[in-house]
Formats: C-alpha cells, structure tokens, sequence
C-alpha cells in the first residue's frame, strides 16, 4: 500500500510524512515509501553523465579521425605555411569550426525537436552511413 | 594581428565546412542524442584539434600519419553508429528517449 502510493509526487509524499511523525517509531514501513522515490533521482544523474561522457568521446574521436588530413585541415595548413602566422590562421579557422559546429548542433537539436524519435533516430542513422559512404568515397579516390 | 589573414581563413574554413561531413555528423548526433552539449564539445574540440595539428605542423601531418587509415578507422566508426541507430532500433538504449 505504501509502495503504491509513492510515486503520487513529492507533496503527497511529504503529507504522509507529516502525519507519520508524530506517530510511534514502529511504524518502519514509511522510510521505504520516502526512499523510493529519491532512488530514480539519485540513480539517473551519474548514469547520464555517463552517457554524456561517452556521447563526447564518440563525437570527439570519429570526427578527429575523419578530419585528419581533411581538405579543411590541408587548407589551413597551406594557409599557415604561406602566412608565416599559424595562431592567426589557427584563431581564425577555430572560430569558423567552432560556428559550424554549433550550427550543426542547433540545427540538429531544432529538427529532431518537430520529429518523431522514431524518424529522428532513423534519418540520423542514414546520415551517419552516408558520412560513413562519403568517407570511404574519399579513401579510394585519393591515391 | 593581422586581420585580413584572421577573416580569409575564417571565410575559407567556415566554407569548406559548411555542409561538410563533420557538420553533419554533428546534426546526425544531435538529434538522436540528449545530450546536444556533450556532440558540440566533442565536435568543436575535435575539429580545434585537427586545425591546430595543420597550422603547427604544416605538412608533416600527412606525413608523419597513416590519414587513410584513420580514415577508414573514422569510416567504420561511423558505420557502426549508423547500423546501431537503423538495425538495433528496437533496443532501448541509454539515451533514447521513449525508452517506457
């Protein structure tokens, strides 16, 4: 009975609280009813961070690779070689990089906001095999 | 600080990348993600890295790392991401929403 009331929402929960307390310490039975709706809470904070984690490590490590060696990268290089000013040519290609990708972010997070997850999650893996494609396009036809 | 080479190279790389396979890569990421900050730190950090490794190194980057190789290694990666999103849909996994 205690475990079916205690996903009411906290102000029921504080309410059987209240009316607990000025009763004996015998009755046990409402520290679990308080408890278990604190355990989601407390459970789901780590557990995203985690995935951030992992959501930044992924991100971090297929984009690095496949922007090694990159037109982007060879056009900055040339630049700095030319200039004789790589941090001017750095600061500048950054600040671009850093606007594209946060382009690239809103514009995800704006569409996958009207979508369905479904379709969310289905376009997004088409990208990703066509980015996947467009990689493998690049392997070969460098020499 | 020279600015007209701060904005060529501005204007050149915001260009090239404009549409580019790592802008969309983060569109792709994003989206499916709930975490949209953790894809723009590892996208931005990612491409920051490249572009620094180019303006110090100059041309020894192509030399001095086997690029198709990390390549394909990126290549592959992307395929997996891709086959987990359109084969195992069905999954719940970590950061999906309608997980019940």
């Amino acid at each position: 009975m205690k475990l079916d009331s205690a996903p009411l929402g906290i102000s029921g929960i504080s309410q059987t609280e209240i009316e607990l307390q000025p009763k004996d310490s015998t009755d046990f039975n409402s520290t679990p009813a308080i408890a278990l709706p604190l355990q989601p809470v407390v459970a789901d904070s780590p557990q995203k961070q985690q995935s951030a984690l992992i959501v930044f490590g992924t991100t971090f490590v297929t984009i690095f690779l496949a922007e090694i060696g990159d037109k982007t990268q060879l056009s900055t290089l040339l630049m700095s070689a030319e200039s004789h000013s790589p941090w001017v040519v750095f600061i500048g290609s950054a600040a671009a990089l850093i606007t594209t990708s946060l382009l690239g972010v809103l514009l995800g997070s704006w569409i996958a906001g009207r979508l369905s997850p479904k379709t969310v999650e289905k376009s997004a893996g088409v990208m990703l095999l066509v980015i996947s494609l467009m990689l493998f396009w690049d392997i070969f036809t460098s020499h | 600080m020279d600015w007209h080479l701060l904005g060529l190279s501005f204007i050149t790389v915001f260009l090239s990348e404009l549409g580019d396979k790592s802008q969309l890569a983060a569109i792709a990421l994003s989206g499916r993600s709930n975490s949209p900050r953790a894809v723009f730190f590892g996208a931005a950090g990612a491409l920051l890295l490249t572009s620094l490794l180019g303006a110090l190194a100059g041309g020894a980057v192509a030399e001095l790392l086997p690029t198709r190789l990390l390549k394909a290694i990126a290549a592959v990666g992307f395929a997996i991401l891709a086959a987990r999103l359109l084969l195992f849909n069905n999954e719940p996994s970590a950061d999906s929403e309608q997980t019940p």
